[in-house]
């Protein structure tokens, strides 16, 4: 086996010293009918030859495509070389968390650029070194925001807000009985300000808008944080695209009091959906109620600025069962790669791109509506996705895509009753004209019925 | 070893006008601006204006203040720091996988369909439990979604307990994680050999009595939802008795939840479902070789008993075999299964730290059962040498037989004034990251040593001569030990001051008025 050090000469060396015949005399501890008394029924070692052989199988049988129009919380974003070539170091990809500040500078630097760049795309004040993706970040907001509000028990959340955050958010609170989770609706598209004004209450701690929303549409959060503030209440921001950062103003400079989402667009693939990044930023005077790892700045003996984890004093291995959250990892690597994104493509960049992204979604749903199976709906603001009526079938418009080796956008059906027969679509720097305009063309040859 | 010049906030190297990403033409009209004024983006604070060359140079020399593994041995106890192989790496970045999207048709997706079921297969196997699923992105998460299946589990049989129970030496993830499942924690004692106890403990100094697994199952009984217990403990020491503690919860209607943040002691020699596990997590970013990234990204998954399975995070992989024509090869397909009224939902957004899961296969793969059982074998004899050869110069405050793992105390050193955080900051002068340290809290100046099973014996007698010099060190020398390190790139930083006046992101400096 190619990755242990093992020689028939050493392994008896190491076992003369510490005295046993054999490996396993060692498992002593074990009692005799708690062990396992044959091999694992598994296949055996093989080389790596081999082995990279069988994934690279399993890696084709995925069907490969042109261009994908499907966002809905996973964006095809171009990822610029340095991205891999970095983080492919060892001292980056094969570090512990840094528990030891003296031999991790490298990493717990990065966090504090990391950290600082969040605060600036958000426009808030603090944040964490990340957490594990969008829908599990609304968990800890919506936490955080109980914690923040103290005696206020219920937290309300955009039907705007993306379906599988929402279930990730159910799944979460339904253990806590003492709090409720409850939904607003939309209206136009956008979360619907009636609804939202009459669940309004005193025990209402936060309310979670998708900023933009799952629908694409732009929601007017500084129109919302009226009544919610007016309540009492915390306005959290949930972007599931953070590239909307660069064409929408910092929601902690409209009024929102957190801002939580994911942020895998900064630098990553699909990727199946993990491992992405998520974030959670905030107000300072809400530090000590964050969840998860915090780097800050330090001195040393000698007077030099350093970084550490800090007000560790929230966190599990202290506080034990009173910790802000049991989350003890982040997700180190990924963070990373945003950070060297966003450095690469700096204010210009980040502007830039996200005007690109704009433009290919307006120029892509100026297309489609030409075909006469297309109908515009809610008629919001947008950045680069957006959803259409479609009056034809979604399967034989799908397979016809396929046919063509393009994904498209999401049958919407499956996830709003209301939206049935919409697709959403998404369009980013990735998608060139003639992409575009190839798959318009496929849509007009898709046959009405069978 | 280290760089010795300073690198600077990235921030204080922007330079208005610099570029370091150049975009592609616009081959479509400009964006028309829909959005309402006060909803465009105004400008940014931090974000700096660099060039490629000045950010590959910044993030080379932040790396070059970092231990990875591939510098030598990552004696870090409970994180099974072992090697990671490049290929894990290479595979993971295939497009076929990378380009993959998590909401496209399960037809579209079946090489990732068939990648989680067959490494959910090897995982059933190698634990012996009926049911997996691959959604928790962290150990902490795999607790979670753990004690969520037992909590689930309860209410479908209509009751009521509150009551989670958990060694002294457990991860503070664990009472952490029963808090955040909606539980009360109570803390069950340690005797002396590290192991859970089963009879009342009485404090030597303060006097106090602390009620042991019999007491409390007595008193808490119906209350009790299940247990949380690491094994082989965080003392590196199998709970011997742990079918008799999983028959006594099971006597009395709770289960058993097993921490599995030290399986590298036990696959393909002993399988959690078989001695009384109900349901349990295992780091993949620890046994499995993932790397650690600094932190992350990790994996979770959790293993659970058939009576736990209904309770699974949708969705659940279903591998199907279709008769394409008569006489001809069944062919295997996979379908991502959403229709499952007892689950407990959604954990992760989509289906968890993917690129994770493909290292792991990978991992895997490569070993083999053989593989597997060698790389168990080799980790507790490497604990055990390790163990042998600093036994003596370092005190063993518990006794019993290690495994992957192996924990000293202080009390030696300090009666030289010198303390484990010394020890651990010298081990940095000496060029190693040191062990984990004042963990477990039931050793009094833990240091935890896993070498895994990575290193050979070369690799070994290198960090026990170092342990060793340090040891003779604290003798002749202790006053220089409270100075270490003195040769890393900072000596020690003060994280009391850090955490009273946190400083925790860079502000552009305010200029000073003329």
């Amino acid at each position: 086996m190619r990755y242990l050090p093992s020689s028939p000469v050493e392994d008896q060396a190491l076992l003369d010293a510490i005295g046993v015949p054999d490996a396993e005399a060692l498992l002593r501890g074990i009692p005799e009918p708690l062990r396992l008394r044959r091999e694992l029924e598994l296949p055996l070692q093989s080389s790596e030859q081999e082995v990279a052989g069988q994934m690279l199988a399993m890696a084709n049988r995925n069907t490969r495509f042109c261009a994908q129009f499907l966002g809905a919380g996973a964006y095809d974003h171009f990822v610029p070389s340095a991205i891999d070539a970095l983080i492919s170091r060892q001292e980056w990809f094969t570090a512990y968390t840094p528990y030891q500040p003296e031999i991790s500078q490298g990493t717990l630097q990065h966090l504090f650029e990391y950290q600082t760049l969040i605060c600036d795309l958000t426009g808030l004040e603090v944040t964490n070194a990340s957490l594990y993706d969008g829908g599990t970040s609304c968990v800890e907001a919506a936490l955080m925001a109980v914690r923040v509000a103290k005696k206020r028990h219920t937290v309300l959340v955009s039907r705007g807000l993306h379906p599988l955050y929402r279930d990730v958010l159910r799944t979460n609170f339904a253990p806590h009985a003492e709090l409720n989770l409850v939904e607003v609706g939309l209206k136009g598209g956008v979360t619907d300000l009636a609804d939202l004004t009459a669940k309004l209450n005193g025990d209402v701690a936060a309310v979670l808008v998708g900023y933009p929303n799952f629908l694409g549409a732009v929601e007017d959060l500084a129109a919302l944080a009226g009544p919610i503030h007016a309540a009492g209440a915390l306005l959290v921001s949930v972007t599931q695209e953070a590239f909307a950062f660069g064409w929408l103003e910092a929601p902690g400079r409209v009024d929102a009091d957190m801002a939580c989402g994911e942020a895998m667009s900064l630098g990553n693939k699909p990727n199946f959906g993990g491992p992405f990044l998520g974030f959670l930023a905030g107000k300072d005077a809400h530090k000590r109620e964050l969840p998860g790892r915090v780097v800050g700045q330090a001195k040393d003996l000698q007077d030099r600025t350093g970084y550490v984890l800090t007000l560790t004093a929230r966190e599990q291995h202290i506080r034990r069962d009173k910790a802000t959250s049991n989350i003890c990892s982040n997700q180190g690597l990924v963070t990373l790669r945003a950070n060297i994104f966003m450095q690469l493509a700096g204010p210009e960049g980040l502007k830039g791109l996200a005007a690109q992204n704009a433009a290919k979604a307006q120029y892509l749903r100026q297309r489609l509506l030409e075909l006469p199976e297309m109908e515009a709906v809610d008629d919001q603001p947008f950045f680069n996705e957006f959803v259409l009526r479609y009056r034809g079938d979604y399967d034989f418009l799908e397979a016809a895509c396929l046919q063509e080796s393009l994904l498209p956008g999401l049958d919407l059906g499956r996830y709003y009753a209301e939206y049935q027969g919409c697709i959403l679509w998404c369009a980013t720097e990735l998608h060139s004209r003639s992409m575009i305009d190839s798959l318009v063309a496929t849509l007009a040859r898709v046959p009405a019925t069978v | 070893m280290f760089l010795r010049q300073r690198e600077p906030l990235i921030f204080e190297r922007s330079v208005p006008g610099k570029r370091g990403m150049d975009l592609p033409r616009l081959d479509v009209p400009e964006a028309r601006d829909t959005r309402p004024a006060h909803l465009q983006r105004s400008g940014f604070d931090a974000l700096p204006e660099l060039s490629e060359v000045d950010v590959i140079r910044h993030f080379t020399r932040l790396s070059k203040w970092n231990y990875g593994v591939d510098d030598g041995i990552y004696p870090l106890g409970s994180c099974t720091m072992k090697h990671n192989p490049r290929l894990n790496e290479k595979v993971a970045l295939l497009p076929g996988f990378t380009d993959s999207h998590p909401m496209a048709p399960d037809a579209l997706v079946q090489g990732n369909l068939e990648l989680v079921h067959t490494l959910q297969e090897w995982l059933k196997e190698i634990t012996g439990l009926p049911g997996v699923t691959l959604q928790p992105s962290a150990g902490a998460a795999g607790e979670l979604t753990g004690v969520m299946l037992i909590r689930a589990y309860h209410v479908s049989r209509g009751a009521k307990r509150r009551v989670i129970l958990i060694p002294d030496s457990g991860h503070g993830t664990n009472p952490a994680t029963a808090a955040m499942a909606g539980y009360d924690v109570v803390e069950l004692p340690s005797q002396p050999d590290g192991t859970i106890s089963f009879a009342d403990v009485t404090d030597p100094t303060s006097g106090k009595v602390r009620k042991g697994l019999l007491s409390l199952v007595a008193e808490l009984g119906p209350e009790i939802a299940g247990a949380m217990i690491t094994n082989p403990n965080t003392v590196g020491v199998f709970e011997y008795r742990f079918k008799e503690i999983a028959d006594l919860l099971h006597s009395i209607g709770a289960l058993v939840y097993m921490d599995g943040a030290n399986m590298n002691a036990l696959i393909g020699v002993a399988r959690p479902g078989d001695f009384g596990v109900d349901v349990m997590h295992l780091n993949l970013h620890k046994t499995f070789s993932t790397p650690h990234g600094g932190g992350g990204p990790g994996a979770g998954p959790v293993c659970c008993a058939e009576k736990l399975r209904p309770f699974l995070p949708v969705p659940v992989v279903v591998r199907e075999t279709k008769e394409v024509g008569e006489g001809e090869v069944r062919v295997p397909t996979y379908r991502w299964d959403w229709d499952r009224p007892e689950s407990i939902g959604k954990v992760h957004t989509f289906f968890g730290n993917f690129g994770i899961l493909v290292r792991a296969l990978t991992y895997c793969l490569s070993h083999g059962s053989d593989g597997l059982k060698a790389a168990t074998l080799r980790a507790i004899v490497n604990a055990n040498y390790i163990r042998v050869r600093l036994q003596g110069a370092y005190a063993l405050h518990i006794d019993s037989p290690s495994l992957h793992e192996v924990v000293f105390s202080d009390t030696l050193q300090a009666k030289r004034e010198v303390h484990t955080l010394d020890i651990a900051k010298r081990l940095i002068d000496h060029g190693y990251h040191p062990p984990t340290i004042y963990f477990p809290l039931i050793v009094p100046g833990a240091l935890m040593i896993e070498p895994t099973e990575s290193e050979d014996k070369f690799e070994l007698d290198a960090f026990c001569d170092t342990m060793l010099t340090i040891a003779r060190e604290a003798e002749e020398i202790p006053e220089a030990l409270h100075h270490a390190p003195i040769l890393a790139p900072l000596r020690r930083l003060d994280e009391t001051t850090a955490a009273r006046k946190p400083v925790l992101r860079w502000q552009k400096p305010v200029p000073v008025q003329a």
